[in-house]
């Protein structure tokens, strides 16, 4: 993995693999156990993004919304969210969510996860 | 030269050569709703400024037209899915669209049965399980049914006749969903009026939306859509040649028409504009297959004999043809480049055209007279058998955003720039009023006045007849 973008990180950050890629079609989400949380990963028509499962308004598994472009909807009150950047963009979501950065290559789609949370 | 002048109201046109003798030229009839053609002198009295600036005709519009009638709210691909919704702000009322169910659409109205909270914050699409209110958490299935109230025990008096989500009226046509909030209103049919059948050779729902462009605009939403109803002001405002003898029609109380050629123009209907241009001399075919160099046609040379109009037709029915992977070669002239705009009471207008796709939606911005929204769709055929793509978002542009910021919209965003300096003008000239009515033509402004006087069925103050 020479071309590995987090390389320089890779001391203070571990990379997980969560999907196979090609394995999720554009416009689809799909969930990650990582060191028990979850991961949403999300095909963008930008590409791939991943922010945390859980909704901050009240927690509903974000998984069970749905991806519109790069908004992410929650099942429960109409939040949403942006997946490139966790930004909260209705209420009653006001908080962010958090992304994860990904690294993409040949070999799969990967999660870069600090180590502290492992 | 000059025709004579038929002394009835509303029976002069301008000279020279008509649409309908275009058209009867053409290589390829278009169908028949396009050949129909009907006017009537409907009066030529003012409309009353007060309709563009008053707060108070502004409340009257919010509480007699708006709450009841016929609305257009989003397309049926933005709700493919069972759980999926779309909410619709129309002033201070907003509802929520929803497939209840694999073949069923219906509507609510956007608010908590409870206290009253708004259940989506944001208009657009959304997706849900079922709809919970965030303030305490009382839930309905997609139905509208309830589903929970927490501490039910404390509401005995909440049941499913008195608290289920308040409906709303919901019906499709042409892959557009409509809503009404009043419940007792005339069935959309009624609003269509003649609309079905004109487009049935353009079966709206085949087709998918390729870009929705949603800005707001500096001017009450009446006078906006009026800036798109006629073709007048194309020789002043956008430097074109081919608004003089535009045709005009009207289908009855909702619905309306203009049809003018692209690839051709009457330099006669021009006779008594400023100027030589486009007159003396008028533009030969060649010039004016140049100006069409803004559809990216590569022919750039009439043969000696031949037409602009046809030459133009001809590489877009190839070029589309192929694009769409549609056959397009028997299509008419008239279907392949003209601007064909139908306006349906209150603020939808539609364009059967192949190279002139657009469909228009103007509203209030909130409770701002002076101020609107303005949703600009493109809309491309769906070739036999594929199922529609997911829409796009809209791409939202403020007041002052120019719309060349959207690439899409390629030779259309100069073109619509134009039309809205106009309209900041027009609203700050309206506000001072220095006159107390807007005059109209008799013909070129009928769809105009025709919209005043259905709106004028909704809301009947003595004072504001035209
Ligand atoms: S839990 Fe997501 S919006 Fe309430
Ligand atoms: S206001 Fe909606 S649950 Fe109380
Ligand atoms: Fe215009």
């Amino acid at each position: 993995m020479s071309e590995n973008p987090f390389e320089h990180n890779l001391l203070t950050h571990k990379l997980c693999k969560i999907a196979d890629h090609d394995e999720l079609p554009q416009g689809k989400t799909q969930v990650a156990a990582v060191n028990g949380r979850e991961v949403l990963l999300c095909h963008t028509a930008e590409g791939y993004f991943a922010v945390d499962n859980l909704c901050s308004h009240a927690a509903a598994r974000l998984c069970d919304g749905k991806l519109k472009g790069h908004r992410v909807l929650c099942p429960m009150h109409g939040g949403s969210f942006d997946v490139r950047d966790g930004v909260a963009l209705s209420r009653p979501a006001t908080a962010p969510i958090r992304t994860y950065q990904l690294l993409v290559n040949e070999q799969g789609i990967f999660v870069s996860l600090p180590d502290e949370a492992t | 030269m000059t025709k004579t002048v038929d002394p009835s109201p509303g029976a002069a046109r301008a000279s020279g050569p008509s649409i309908a003798d275009t058209l009867a030229r053409d290589a390829i009839a278009p169908p028949a709703p396009i050949l129909q053609s009907q006017y009537e002198f409907l009066g030529d009295d003012d409309i009353p400024v007060e309709r563009y600036t008053s707060h108070a005709y502004m409340q009257r519009e919010m509480n007699e037209l708006w709450p009841r009638v016929w609305q257009w709210v989003c397309r049926e691909e933005h709700i493919p899915d069972v759980g999926d919704t779309y909410v619709y702000d129309i002033g201070r009322h907003s509802v929520v669209v929803v497939r209840s169910a694999q073949d069923t659409v219906q509507a609510f109205h956007n608010v908590c049965t409870h206290r009253g909270t708004r259940l989506f914050e944001r208009e657009g699409c959304g997706y849900s399980g079922g709809f919970t209110c965030p303030f305490h958490g009382w839930s309905w299935h997609l139905d509208g049914s309830i589903d929970t109230i927490p501490g039910r025990w404390d509401f005995p008096h909440a049941t499913e006749q008195t608290h289920a989500l308040r409906p709303v009226r919901c019906d499709t046509w042409g892959g557009f969903v409509f809503v009404n909030l009043d419940n007792a209103a005339a069935p959309l049919e009624r609003q269509l009026d003649v609309l079905p059948q004109h487009f049935a050779h353009f079966p709206l729902e085949r087709r998918r939306i390729k870009l929705h462009v949603q800005k707001r605009l500096p001017a009450n939403w009446k006078a906006a859509q009026e800036a798109f109803m006629e073709a007048y002001h194309n020789f002043a405002t956008h430097d074109a040649p081919n608004g003089g003898n535009t045709q005009y029609d009207i289908f009855g109380k909702f619905v309306s028409r203009f049809i003018h050629n692209i690839g051709s123009y009457s330099p006669q209907s021009l006779e008594d504009y400023p100027g030589d241009k486009w007159r003396r001399p008028a533009l030969t075919e060649q010039e004016q297959l140049q100006m069409l160099s803004v559809f990216g046609l590569s022919s750039d040379c009439v043969p000696e004999g031949d037409t602009a109009r046809n030459v133009a037709a001809a590489e877009l029915r190839r070029r589309l043809g192929e694009a769409l992977g549609t056959d397009l070669s028997g299509v008419s002239e008239c279907m392949m480049l003209d601007s064909i705009e139908y306006h349906l009471f209150p603020n939808m207008f539609l364009f059967p055209g192949v190279n002139v796709p657009m469909v228009y939606r103007f509203r209030p911005d909130g409770d701002r007279v002076d101020h609107c929204l303005f949703d600009l769709l493109l809309l491309e055929m769906l070739p036999e058998g594929t199922p529609h793509p997911v829409p796009p978002e809209p791409v939202f542009l403020d007041v002052d955003d120019s719309y060349t910021q959207v690439q899409a919209l390629g030779w259309l965003a100069p073109v619509y720039d134009q039309d809205t300096d106009n309209l900041m003008l027009q609203q700050k000239g309206l506000s001072s009023a220095a006159k107390s009515g807007v005059t109209l033509g008799n013909y070129q402004e009928a769809r105009i006045r025709r919209m005043h006087m259905t709106l004028n069925e909704y809301i009947t103050p003595p004072e504001s007849q035209p």
